[in-house]
């Protein structure tokens, strides 16, 4: 059974569907219907998902373009399933998110929504290089479309910013491709160009070309800056969808392509990319600190909270590996939650900015519980997801170079600093609102969109073994590769 | 000269020979007809494109000399008719309502389009210079003609009196790089020609020869520096001959480049330097001087002479993978630049011009289905897949790196990411705008037929490339 190809192109079937629904609340429910759909298929998947191989699962290949030996491949292994499940976890919430926050032009956001999220999928279980790049450039058009048409004042120029920051990137990437292609044999199988050698020089250029379009993913400093303005500008399911999946995708590139099959090249450059990554924590998180605008805020501490996984990803030892890849998963449903929360607030009172805020706490109870419980979990608090995270990224970094990884504490401690001052101001002391607007406290269809993600953060917090379990097989596979065999510790 | 000759060499050129013969007959058919029998000549000018298609597809697949080695029917040509076959097809679809509101219609203007083809049809089957001149003037002529149909508009005027001065200079330094070239070597056929370039590459005549034919060539396609005709006569053209000339002469051009400078001995020989340059000062200035366009007819002629940019990197890469991936380029631009022109052509209506980017603001409000033709052609121009655009650009890239050309490949890249910009600015006004002037587009069933043509390609060659790859690399010429 093509259980993958039925995960990939749901959403998509659900896109052409909505294209014949006129009534607006008809297309809601059926967004909703056919992204619960993909999200039951994927728990089925994670069901059926043998933790104990580094083997891809759930294969299919069919030829695409024999000429060029370009196949349509999929499947996945420990590392792209979790991810996987979250993008299709993020799915429903993403239109829920969205049920009354877009009021124009329903059915086109559903319908972009939708393609957005075959889009994704498609990247994550791509077994084909080609066919990976066809999904990975393809999403900026729906994603073009999601922040420049819904999106706030400064939309058009976020969203020119957006495009053009992600296509120069990934050109770069398209034609280290081609150069992978005809260096491997001419083929784009994943998995046999994971498994050759590719001499040092070659490896060393490629490595490069390819950190541009990842780290422009990411993002990187210095090439974050296109982040807060897609972010500030992008309708909540835009954000949700940009901070939980698609910085997720740049981390990706590197444990997909650039480790396995640059594993010369990624052990030269790894002190590089340390020391990069530090500097987008410590930098993320002093940016966040001077932030009014909430949306700027949780925009920057993503810059820094995916600083911690391309430092756990180049310590290229087991514990950073799994430790990135966790808080990669961590990031998703924690910061996923937040740009939630940042949407909900702006919808009834139409400000972003924390100062305009006071004391919110006396009015929607259950709303400041559960922020305060996700800015918890995004500082790392002992007990929530990103604890077991961080943690490992770190001793996985003092293992690696001790005084990089000191320096990257840091950004966990500024964390705590912007988070715990925006909560004060939001939620606690003298009841103040922009504008007398009103607020209501969070509705079921709200509670609902919330609870699992509230349920993940305690889950991987108290208990990280299965989700550790199922990426354990490939990343130490990933390591052997790295470093060759017989040093997997 | 045998009977037996003389009626293969006919049959080498049926598909010609119909084109020909059924231009003359309707020259003749429309002056009889009454006024308002325009439809007439539509249907009729199709049929003789289909039955000229029909003779060719008859052809396929066998190579066949004639007039005395002067002209090929091989798959090569078959290749090239066939996407002249499709421009012109779908340029008289998109002509009848058109020509109406602009009241240009006359049989001359119908026929002179079948003249052009004819002489397309003979650019990609010749292999000798005379022969190319034939083929090149006979298409040249018309397309003067055509470009200056709008008799009582000054554009239309000035763009073809510029395009016929300097159209007339082009092929006179193209004709005397052909003397030269007799001269050097005594003969005007392409091989013999080869031949001299790879056993004498120095010699200073037979240089100076290739680079007048280069010139000469150069100027069909619009590359640089001899691009400065495209903007004024793509903008003062009737926006269907627009449409036609962005495609289908710049096909031939590109037919008979691929010809001169693709023949196994040429390119041993340092040519390609030549190429590689003017490749990259044509992308590089159609994608810079687009950026500030208002005009859409103006934007899209430079983002033509960008595009000839592209397909030139794959003239440079060169070998079997080149010749495909410029063949498959050309085929999918086609379909692509057609799509986008037929949008433009179609919002000409009453008073309404559709020239202006600005009159497509909101588009995407008061006609949402021809607003999402619009972002798939111009998403497919930019390159993004899974367009066809994308599978072209992808092709001539995989061609380039293939031969060792990675600094090339990467300058390629960084333009056609300076290209999507104005690409998607147009995006940008389509559905981020609020709609201004209600714009009425002039659909008709033709219309239509041709969006859903166009569309169907630029998706369908995008998600399934493998068999139009397999077409273009099994019609590449001496394989």
């Amino acid at each position: 059974m093509a259980l993958l190809s039925l995960i990939v192109f749901t959403p998509a079937v659900g896109a052409l569907v909505l294209a014949f629904i006129r009534n607006e609340q008809t297309v809601r429910w059926t967004a909703l219907g056919f992204t619960a759909l993909d999200f039951v298929l994927a728990v089925m998947m994670l069901a059926g998902f043998d933790a104990t191989t580094h083997a891809m699962q759930f294969t299919e290949a069919r030829p695409w373009v024999p000429a060029l030996g370009i196949t349509y491949a999929l499947g996945v292994d420990g590392i792209s399933v979790l991810f996987v499940f979250l993008t299709a976890l993020l799915g429903w919430i993403c239109v829920l998110a969205s049920w009354t926050a877009i009021e124009s032009k329903v059915k086109e956001f559903m319908i972009s929504l939708l393609v957005m999220q075959s889009l994704m999928l498609g990247v994550f279980c791509a077994l084909d290089l080609f066919l990976f790049y066809v999904f990975w450039e393809a999403m900026l058009i729906p994603m073009y479309i999601i922040i420049g048409v819904w999106g706030g004042e400064g939309r058009v120029y976020a969203a020119f910013k957006f495009f053009l920051y992600t296509l120069a990137g990934s050109l770069l990437f398209l034609v280290g491709v081609i150069v992978l292609y005809l260096q491997g044999g001419q083929t784009f199988d994943i998995i046999a160009l994971s498994n050759q050698d590719i001499p040092f020089s070659v490896q060393s250029w490629l490595f490069l070309a390819f950190l541009v379009a990842f780290a422009v993913k990411v993002p990187m400093v210095p090439v974050h800056t296109w982040l807060p303005d897609a972010h500030v500008q992008a309708p909540t399911a835009g954000s949700i969808i940009l901070a939980a999946v698609l910085l997720k995708m740049g981390a990706y590139g590197f444990l997909r392509f650039s480790l396995p099959m640059l594993p010369e090249a990624s052990v030269y450059y790894s002190t590089a990319m340390l020391m990069l990554s530090a500097l987008a924590i410590v930098y993320g998180g002093l940016l966040a600190l001077a932030q009014d605008d909430l949306k700027k805020l949780v925009a920057y501490s993503s810059i820094s909270h995916m600083g911690f996984v391309t430092l756990g990803i180049f310590t290229l030892n087991l514990r950073g590996l799994e430790g990135g890849i966790l808080q990669m998963f961590n990031h998703g449903v924690t910061t996923g939650a937040l740009f939630l929360f940042v949407g909900l607030i702006y919808e009834r009172t139409h400000t972003r900015s924390i100062g305009a805020y006071g004391g919110l706490m006396k009015l929607a109870p259950v709303y400041t519980s559960f922020l305060a419980l996700f800015a918890l979990s995004s500082m790392a608090l002992p007990g929530t997801n990103s604890f077991v995270g961080e943690l490992l990224v770190l001793s996985g970094g003092f293992a690696a170079n001790p005084a990089i990884t000191a320096i990257a504490v840091l950004g966990a401690l500024l964390g705590a600093a912007y988070l715990l001052g925006m909560y004060r101001k939001v939620a606690l002391g003298p009841v103040r609102l922009p504008g007398g607007a009103k607020v209501r406290d969070v509705n079921a269809r709200e509670l609902i969109a919330i609870l699992p993600l509230a349920v993940l953060v305690f889950w991987v917090g108290l208990y990280p073994k299965p989700f550790l379990g199922i990426i354990d097989a490939s990343v130490k596979h990933l390591l052997v590769r790295v470093h060759g065999e017989g040093s997997g510790q | 000269m045998t009977g037996s000759v003389l009626l293969q060499w006919v049959l080498a050129s049926l598909p010609e020979i119909v084109v020909v013969v059924g231009a003359c007959a309707l020259l003749i058919l429309g002056q009889l007809l009454p006024k308002g029998q325009g439809y007439f000549l539509v249907w009729g000018s199709i049929a003789v494109v289909l039955a000229a298609a029909l003779a060719t597809l008859l052809l396929a697949g066998q190579t066949q000399p004639a007039y005395m080695d002067m002209f090929i029917a091989d798959r090569f040509a078959v290749f090239f008719k066939a996407v002249f076959y499709l421009a012109t097809v779908l340029t008289f679809l998109l002509s009848r309502r058109y020509a109406e509101i602009e009241g240009i219609e006359s049989s001359e203007y119908y026929v002179l389009l079948l003249f052009a083809l004819s002489g397309m049809m003979i650019m990609a089957s010749a292999v000798d210079l005379l022969s190319i001149y034939v083929g090149l003037e006979l298409m040249a002529l018309c397309t003067y003609v055509l470009t200056g149909f709008l008799r009582s508009e000054r554009r239309s005027n000035e763009a073809a009196l510029k395009y016929v001065v300097l159209g007339g200079a082009a092929t006179g330094v193209f004709l005397y790089g052909v003397s030269l070239v007799y001269g050097v070597t005594g003969t005007t056929r392409l091989d013999g020609l080869a031949a001299a370039v790879a056993t004498s590459a120095g010699d200073p005549g037979l240089l100076l020869a290739v680079v007048f034919i280069v010139a000469g060539l150069a100027f069909k396609v619009g590359a640089v520096p001899f691009h400065m005709w495209v903007p004024d006569v793509y903008e003062g053209a009737p926006t269907t001959i627009t449409a036609f000339m962005s495609v289908a002469p710049k096909a031939a051009g590109f037919a008979v480049i691929l010809r001169v400078f693709l023949n196994p001995l040429v390119t041993a020989s340092n040519a390609w330097i030549i190429i590689a340059v003017i490749a990259v000062v044509t992308m590089a200035l159609g994608s810079f001087v687009a950026l500030v366009q208002d005009n859409i007819k103006r934007l899209l002629a430079y983002s033509s002479i960008a595009h000839a940019g592209f397909a030139m990197f794959g003239v440079v890469a060169g070998g079997a993978d080149g010749i495909a991936s410029v063949m498959l380029y050309l085929l999918i631009y086609a379909f692509m630049n057609l799509g986008i022109f037929a949008t433009v052509i179609l919002m000409r209506n009453g008073d309404f011009s559709g020239e202006a980017i600005d009159d497509y603001r909101g588009l995407a409000k008061s006609h949402p289905g021809l607003a999402l033709l619009m972002l798939l052609y111009l998403f497919s121009l930019a390159g993004i897949p899974p367009t066809a655009g994308f599978f072209a650009k992808f092709y001539v890239l995989v061609a380039l790196v293939e031969r060792g050309f990675v600094g090339l490949a990467v300058i390629a890249v960084l333009l056609s990411a300076v290209a999507a910009y104005f690409y998607i600015r147009i995006v940008m006004v389509i559905y981020m705008r609020e709609p201004g002037e209600q714009a009425n587009p002039a659909l008709t069933p033709s219309v239509r037929a041709t969006l859903a043509l166009t569309a169907a390609g630029t998706i369908g060659i995008g998600l399934f490339p493998a068999w139009f790859l397999k077409l273009a690399q099994d019609s590449v010429f001496g394989g």
